[in-house]
């Protein structure tokens, strides 16, 4: 095991010895280990979301999560705390102000988004002598990640995919049509409070990973990737794992050969994967049909 | 006298305490097969959401004398989202009673139900194809299956004709035909041309409800019920001479 320092490798120095070193780190086997399970979670949740259209929900309580971040550092708490209690908190007030039909959706999520990034602001700014980490929350570290953090985001990654192997049903039919589970029996009110607290935790662990301002894609670009390919939400989760998986790999292995940031690189992956499997799939098609048009010889 | 599936007496009801429904009072029998007609804004899809029990209304009273029957609710297809990834066997399956229905596996005897519902409707051959790739009719097929699989008690069909081509609605009423010698059937339309040879019984909904238990209704009845419908576009209706009312 080594424990040097990192190697910052460009590309030009870059060999294939080079590349399989980094491996035997354990910090980046640690960032391989957190991006593979914030994939599995992302994909689950994420899968809810893009189905349910509250993508924008989802960066609502992202950037939420900073007021609590903010407040966390005042108070000299652990960060992520404060950031679950403001994103569960925000989550929740979404769920039960959209209930209430009164206000409109929108533009609440629009006021908590920047509210929270005030409250952020002004605390951290309020916050005495130097505030550690805190780019990280913006912008993401995971080759930092630890052991207890890893451990933590694999027992969180277990409790998603626990919350949708035995909710699966009521969970698929509320998201679908309340109306109609409610009609049906099911407790509606229940599944969009637990699935608001999901959303919540999941976007908290994600952002030690990807950061306040990354984290959103991570949500949606394995999920419409996926949906290249089948339009089953069962299938979805983990076509859109996979994904994810692959997307965020290659992003980490890119960033260490031309040192560049881990997120954003990983961001950037998997956007260029999306396009390039969309490209794919649609000269298929293009060829498929071309084919069929062709006259059959007699 | 036979017993009422369903009796709502003096109900108020509306959304954000503005009244959309006043004073209205209605029986359904376990043979009924009634039209719910009324212009747009007039409260037939609020009455429909107070026989489900989906808006408390703000007086009045919804007893079932008979129990608490199964409902079958197929809803306007514009509440349904077409882009959400759910395939034709899941929307289906989603009308089976709640309990035992959580896990992504189902029980051999939720499959057995879900296959002989799709063969009834003849949709097998789709049943794994996301809502998405449907026809209209084939969506509204898949929704009324949906709110069939559970052998209701009552039907409840909120304007079921629109979006669909004239032969898929030939065949959805001799289907409703059908399904009416098991349950009663009440049929939301604002096309009481279409409805009326296949309904036994009519509702006029603005506001307030009127009974009429014929399904011939002339343009002077409508207008005493204060119920504008619009009759000429569907040719000659069946005309009937009938004792006047007191609402205007």
């Amino acid at each position: 095991m080594l424990t040097g320092p990192f190697p910052t490798g460009y590309l030009n120095r870059t060999t294939m010895r080079d590349l399989l070193l980094v491996f035997e780190y354990q910090f980046f086997q640690n960032a391989v280990m957190a991006a593979i399970l914030t994939s599995i979670i992302a994909a689950m949740v994420g899968t809810y979301v893009v189905s349910r259209k509250i993508v924008f929900i989802a960066g609502g309580v992202t950037h939420a999560s900073f007021g609590g971040i903010g407040m966390a550092y005042f108070f000299g708490i652990n960060p992520f705390l404060g950031a679950a209690v403001f994103a569960v908190l925000s989550s929740t007030g979404i769920e039960w102000i959209s209930g209430r039909g009164k206000v409109r959706e929108d533009s609440a999520i629009a006021i908590l988004w920047s509210l929270g990034m005030a409250l952020g602001i002004i605390f951290v700014f309020m916050t005495p002598g130097y505030t550690p980490n805190l780019l990280s929350f913006l912008f993401g570290n995971i080759l930092s990640v630890g052991r207890s953090e890893l451990y933590l985001l694999g027992a969180f990654c277990l409790v998603t995919i626990a919350v949708f192997a035995v909710f699966f049903r009521p969970i698929l039919y509320t998201a679908f049509d309340p109306e109609f589970a409610k009609v049906m029996g099911i407790r509606v009110a229940f599944f969009r409070y637990l699935m608001s607290v999901v959303i919540a935790l999941a976007i908290v662990f994600s952002i030690r990973s990807l950061g306040i301002i990354l984290v959103l894609s991570i949500f949606t670009l394995p999920q419409i990737t996926a949906m290249l390919f089948t339009r089953n939400f069962a299938f979805i989760m983990p076509l859109a794992s996979l994904w994810g998986i692959t997307g965020s790999l290659s992003g980490l292995l890119a960033s260490y050969i031309m040192d560049i940031p881990a997120a954003a690189s990983i961001i950037f992956f998997l956007t260029l994967q999306f396009l390039l499997i969309r490209l794919i799939v649609t000269l298929r098609m293009l060829m498929l049909r071309k084919l069929s048009q062709k006259p059959v010889k007699g | 006298m036979k017993e009422a599936l369903v009796i709502l007496r003096d109900i108020n009801a509306g959304y954000h305490s503005e009244a959309v429904l006043s004073d209205v009072n209605l029986e359904v029998y376990p043979d009924d097969f009634m039209g719910i007609i009324g212009p747009n804004g007039g409260g037939k899809t609020t009455l429909v959401k107070v026989i489900l029990g989906l808006l408390p209304p703000f007086s009045g009273s919804v007893s079932f004398p008979r129990g608490k029957p199964a409902i079958g609710y197929l809803p306007q297809v514009s509440q349904i989202d077409k882009s959400f990834p759910i395939t034709v066997k899941d929307l289906v399956n989603s009308g089976l009673k709640s309990r035992n229905n959580w896990f992504p596996q189902l029980t051999a005897g939720q499959r057995k139900q879900l296959h002989q519902m799709l063969d009834e409707a003849g949709l097998s051959a789709i049943a794994s194809r996301p809502i998405g790739d449907l026809s209209g009719g084939q969506l509204q097929k898949a929704l009324l299956c949906r709110a069939l699989i559970n052998r209701p008690g009552l039907l409840i069909l909120d304007e079921p004709d629109t979006h669909v081509d004239k032969a898929f609605e030939q065949e959805l009423y001799s289907w409703l035909r059908e399904l009416n010698q098991e349950m009663a059937i009440l049929l939301v339309s604002h096309d009481i041309g279409t409805i009326s040879p296949l309904v036994k019984t009519i509702a006029c909904v603005n506001g307030q409800l009127h009974y009429h238990p014929s399904n011939q209704l002339s343009e002077e009845v409508l207008k005493v019920y204060n119920c504008p419908v619009d009759l000429i576009a569907h040719g000659p209706i069946p005309h009937r001479v009938l004792k006047s009312h007191d609402h205007a």
